[in-house]
């Protein structure tokens, strides 16, 4: 399977999470950095069970796992290689 | 010059909103060019969920379900349906008073209480603190992220978040295990939301960081109590349910059985708020600030999903800035 960052990405920019200027590092904080906030959380949790066919457990959810670009991308890949 | 506005076909999104962008191909926005309808199956499936869920009786508190109510159209009609559809329900429905909450709203929640049997709470927090938050809320730029200044205005972004965190704060001290929203289709687009300890600490931190970026000290009211949530603590066994995700959506509908049943229009000029006197002002201070009106997205979502009709929604984008009433919350928050 393809990396998901540039999915991620993708993402962030059509649904006007990110605007063009914004440079994201994989460990920079996306709450932090003001690109997410709860409700825009579980729009993108959304968008990746769609993407990926996955289930993410919601006992998943947290900062370690989806605050940034490097955690969500090892977790879809963890769920989707089982 | 200004830039001359291209609309969207299908939805009310135009190309002078900032990040909105109209194909020169299709005449559609980014969103409805992407849009994928809810299928039926994936709607069985959802109103199959609801149905397990509400109809499980857990009966671990006094409460199974603390209900948010504005006294509005769409949750008083939600409170309705809800004691309709689940007879058996027992609801706690809370109605948080913003300071700005109309007397018709009141008057209203308080109405729909009685005819569904459900008990009544009114949510009230120190007013002077709460009119201090918000004129911070509208003197402050860039408290929220991006997309939550396409979601609501960031008076309308504090206060729901206030309701969020105090709803989710009684469900838990009150044992029950469902919380209901009415939101539109447009506002939020998943229908069930299991809440997590983790997730929890999560959101009352980031609604921390927002307060604090617009320079509210004194933020410990407005926040789930952290005791509640801090290691140690029980999981907290807690779902939010959207039903206007499982149910059609339908506004004139509502409208008509809520006044048939008893509620009162309070005739506000607002076109977007049957409930709070704040909101018109909110929304053309979000205007100022952003250049983008804080019910676009949601009026376009419902347009785009069939729940709208375009003109509908096109009357209700229209702000009316020499509304009194905008310049009595201006002087209130003294501003």
């Amino acid at each position: 399977m393809q990396e998901p960052r540039k999915d991620i990405l993708d993402f962030l920019k059509t649904q006007g999470f990110l605007n063009e200027k914004t440079v994201l590092q994989d460990n920079d904080s996306l709450s932090e950095t003001g690109v997410i906030d709860s409700i825009t959380l579980l729009q993108l949790i959304d968008f990746l069970e769609g993407k990926y066919t996955i289930q993410i457990p919601v006992e998943m959810i947290t900062p370690e796992n989806f605050d940034t670009l490097a955690g969500i991308s090892q977790s879809v890949m963890t769920l989707k290689n089982g | 010059m200004a830039k001359a506005a291209h609309y969207c076909k299908k939805c009310v999104l135009d190309s002078t909103t900032p990040g909105i962008s109209i194909s020169g191909d299709t005449g559609l926005c980014q969103f409805c060019e992407k849009f994928t309808p809810l299928s039926p199956e994936k709607k069985e499936e959802y109103r199959t969920r609801m149905d397990t869920l509400l109809k499980s009786q857990k009966k671990q508190g006094k409460y199974d379900v603390i209900f948010a109510l504005s006294g509005g159209v769409d949750s008083s009609y939600t409170l309705y349906r809800l004691k309709k559809d689940y007879p058996r329900l027992r609801i706690l429905a809370v109605q948080f008073d913003n300071g700005f909450i109309s007397e018709t709203a009141l008057e209203n929640a308080q109405k729909f209480c009685d005819l569904t049997k459900s008990t009544y709470m009114r949510l009230a927090l120190d007013q002077n603190a709460l009119r201090n938050t918000f004129s911070k809320a509208a003197s402050s730029t860039g408290a929220y992220p991006g997309t939550a200044k396409y979601r609501a205005s960031d008076i309308c972004n504090t206060c729901i978040s206030i309701i969020k965190q105090k709803i989710i704060e009684l469900a838990i001290t009150t044992k029950a295990p469902f919380i209901v929203f009415a939101f539109s289709p447009g506002q939020t687009d998943a229908p069930f939301v299991t809440l997590t300890k983790p997730f929890l600490v999560w959101m009352r931190k980031l609604f921390e960081g927002n307060l604090k970026a617009m320079g509210v000290t004194e933020r410990d009211a407005y926040l789930i109590d952290a005791q509640l949530i801090q290691p140690g603590t029980p999981e907290p066994e807690v779902t939010i349910i959207h039903p206007f995700l499982v149910w059609d959506y339908d506004k004139p509908a509502f409208k008509k059985a809520c006044i048939r049943l008893g509620w009162i229009d309070p005739e506000l000029k607002d076109h977007n708020s049957s409930n709070c006197l704040l909101n018109a002002f909110a929304i053309k201070n979000h205007l100022d600030k952003y250049h983008i009106h804080s019910y676009a997205y949601d009026l376009a979502a419902l347009v785009r999903q069939g729940n709208m009709k375009r003109e509908d929604a096109q009357e209700k984008l229209k702000v009316d800035i020499t509304d009194a009433s905008i310049h009595e919350v201006q002087r209130k928050l003294n501003l």
